[in-house]
């Protein structure tokens, strides 16, 4: 115990001598976490809006005039029918489609919500995801416009009856893969590049400084020296998922919808892939650089195979089953769950479950192969 | 042949001690017994196989053939006991240049397993015995050569082993600081610590008790630095290893 706390003091000694080495340890999750969202937070205009207007009375139309009040919205020379929605908007010709079904304002005058449609094309998610955001913000300000018009409810702005139920639908990506949905996926590479990047590396520079050969004529067991040397990377793992956390809903505004308890334990099981992954690249390495490229292959097969980019039930049959043996497969999930959707541990626990298992093996595995190095 | 147990004045001890890579062999069935309390000078030109064998002593590297001994304990059975009894300091000796001269004595002293009041009182002591006291909190990275090696010393023996094998522990520097590392060996010597050090200078082989000569792989000649004069017909060590080197 003695002998591990004084490798982890004498670790994070290196690490925070080491300027560049601290500098990238805090800069990391604010330089990847901005380039990003401002790459994904391209403006909005021009958003080509049809709009199928079926009530034809002088409420619809006035809903069409504010939705075309500003630059937003341009009017799409297109003809969109209830019928060949999904068409259009994946002919490109139309982003938006706004759809007033008939009896839109015959339900405001009884007093009852009218419901309308918008449709979005979600394969540009960022713009579909924002230009539906705009559309419920001007729908609602007809709501409120309704209330306060209406004689009936002179105290209507504080009863969130609405005059107005907007259905949204996304097609093509109707996860929306948008600036919300990446961010979670962010933090997860920021935990990873940490723990699995500065491990491996970490243990190679003793080898080629040649003071692992120093600690091995010294009575350390292997397994003490792993733990020294992975300690460190999993407080800082620790700390970065803190931060990068904190900036995602300061700065982003991302809500935060689960426990934090779960997102700390999902975390540490995680890490603990990732840290076997960096321990078992430094095993196979003689070199920073061959450690490097090992752990960089772990990592492009793991942002690859997770569900980052594209959505894992697309994938080949055979692609799919390299999935699951995946740690960012189930991390992702969990993230996106816990940030996003508010989940609690029975929703995702078969996610924690698998992280455990992937934990073992990958660390036992590593272990292993690490031994054989040192003995 | 005698039990290895029943010598116990023996400090080092190996028989038909072999290493092969591949078709080259770098240690050829060496045999060498080394007393308590001696200097042993190991020498030897480049790629002789110096630093294989000595590696194979501290456990570092499996034999292909042959056994040696620490102290009477087979290293291939016992390699975590004899860990705690020999200092080993490599040619390519082992500081971490990004910590300062205390941080690394007080490391290797944690590692070897001592409390942190003696890792305290123990390095004042060893900083005063190394010369390096004003150093202290020097960065390692900026110590002229010759006082790295001395520190590399002082982190290799924090436990006070009764064996320190010291591998090339003077090349490149200046006589002033081989003198002082010199100096240090006799210290540890006459408190009863066997020395075993390979070297490529020779008037640091006048200073052995006995040494050994060896040439590709194999050990040509072992006695008193006296004793091989004698035998070579010649006056100094550096004629004895040349004419033993060159034939
Ligand atoms: N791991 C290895 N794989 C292959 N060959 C090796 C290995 N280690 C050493 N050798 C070879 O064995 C020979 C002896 O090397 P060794 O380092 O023991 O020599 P040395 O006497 O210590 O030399 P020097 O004085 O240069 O330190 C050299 O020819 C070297 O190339
Ligand atoms: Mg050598």
């Amino acid at each position: 115990m003695q002998i591990i706390r004084y490798l982890v003091i004498k670790e994070f000694r290196q690490i925070f001598r080491d300027h560049m080495m601290a500098r990238i340890i805090i800069l990391i999750p604010f330089v990847q976490l901005l380039i990003l969202g401002y790459a994904v937070n391209t403006d909005l205009k021009n958003v080509k809006t049809a709009i199928v207007d079926q009530d034809h009375t002088p409420q619809s139309r006035q809903l069409i005039k504010s939705m075309y009040a500003s630059d937003l919205f341009l009017p799409a020379k297109s003809d969109v029918t209830p019928d060949n929605l999904e068409d259009r908007l994946g002919s490109d010709q139309v982003d938006l489609i706004l759809w007033i079904p008939r009896g839109y304002a015959e339900a405001q005058s009884r007093h009852q919500s009218a419901q309308v449609g918008v449709f979005l094309d979600g394969r540009n998610s960022s713009i579909a995801g924002r230009a539906g955001g705009y559309t419920l913000g001007i729908l609602r300000q007809e709501n409120q416009r309704l209330l306060e018009n209406s004689t009936l409810n002179a105290s209507a702005f504080s009863l969130p009856i609405g005059r107005i139920t907007a259905t949204t639908r996304f097609f093509y990506n109707p996860d929306l893969t948008s600036r919300d949905y990446m961010i979670p996926g962010i933090v997860a590479l920021i935990v990873t590049i940490i723990t699995a990047f500065l491990t491996g590396m970490a243990v190679v520079k003793e080898k080629e400084v040649g003071t692992l050969e120093q600690l091995m004529v010294t009575p350390i067991t292997p397994l003490q020296l792993i733990a020294g040397k992975t300690i460190p990377f999993l407080i800082l793992g620790m700390i970065e998922l803190t931060f990068a956390t904190l900036f995602a809903v300061l700065y982003f505004k991302l809500p935060f919808t689960g426990s934090i308890l779960l997102l700390f334990l999902g975390a540490l099981l995680y890490i603990m892939v990732t840290l076997s992954v960096g321990v078992f690249a430094s095993a196979v390495s003689r070199t920073q650089q061959q450690a490097m490229f090992t752990v960089w292959f772990f990592l492009v097969y793991g942002i690859l195979t997770s569900g980052f980019f594209y959505p894992l039930e697309n994938m080949p049959a055979f692609v799919q089953y390299l999935t699951y043996i995946n740690p960012l497969r189930y991390f992702l999930p969990i993230l996106r769950g816990l940030f996003l959707k508010g989940v609690g541990f029975f929703d995702i626990w078969d996610e924690y479950a698998a992280l455990l298992t992937l934990g073992i093996l990958f660390f036992s595995a590593a272990v292993i192969r690490f031994k054989k190095t040192v003995e | 042949m005698s039990k290895p147990e029943s010598n116990n004045h023996i400090a080092v001890k190996a028989e038909k001690l072999t290493r092969r890579f591949g078709d080259f062999t770098a240690v050829n069935s060496i045999d060498l017994q080394v007393q308590k309390g001696e200097i042993f000078g190991f020498l030897g030109a480049n790629g002789a196989g110096k630093t294989t064998a000595i590696r194979m002593l501290c456990g570092l590297l499996r034999p292909s053939e042959g056994e040696a001994w620490i102290e009477g304990l087979p290293v291939s059975k016992s390699a975590e006991k004899i860990k705690r009894r020999i200092g080993y300091m490599s040619q390519k000796f082992s500081l971490y240049n990004d910590l300062k001269v205390w941080e690394n004595l007080e490391f290797y002293g944690g590692i070897y397993g001592l409390s942190k009041s003696e890792i305290e009182s123990a390095s004042d002591i060893m900083l005063a015995r190394l010369q390096l006291a004003e150093y202290r909190n020097t960065m390692t990275v900026e110590l002229p050569l010759g006082f790295k090696q001395r520190l590399a010393l002082g982190c290799a023996i924090p436990h006070n082993p009764g064996i320190i094998l010291l591998d090339e522990p003077t090349s490149g520097v200046d006589p002033i600081a081989r003198r002082k590392f010199w100096d240090l060996i006799y210290e540890l010597a006459e408190s009863g610590t066997t020395i075993f050090v390979t070297t490529h200078y020779m008037d640091e082989a006048e200073y052995c008790s006995r040494v050994s000569i060896m040439v590709h792989g194999k050990i040509v000649a072992l006695d008193t630095p006296r004793e091989l004069k004698k035998q070579q017909k010649v006056t100094t060590m550096q004629d004895v290893f040349l004419k033993l080197v060159e034939s």
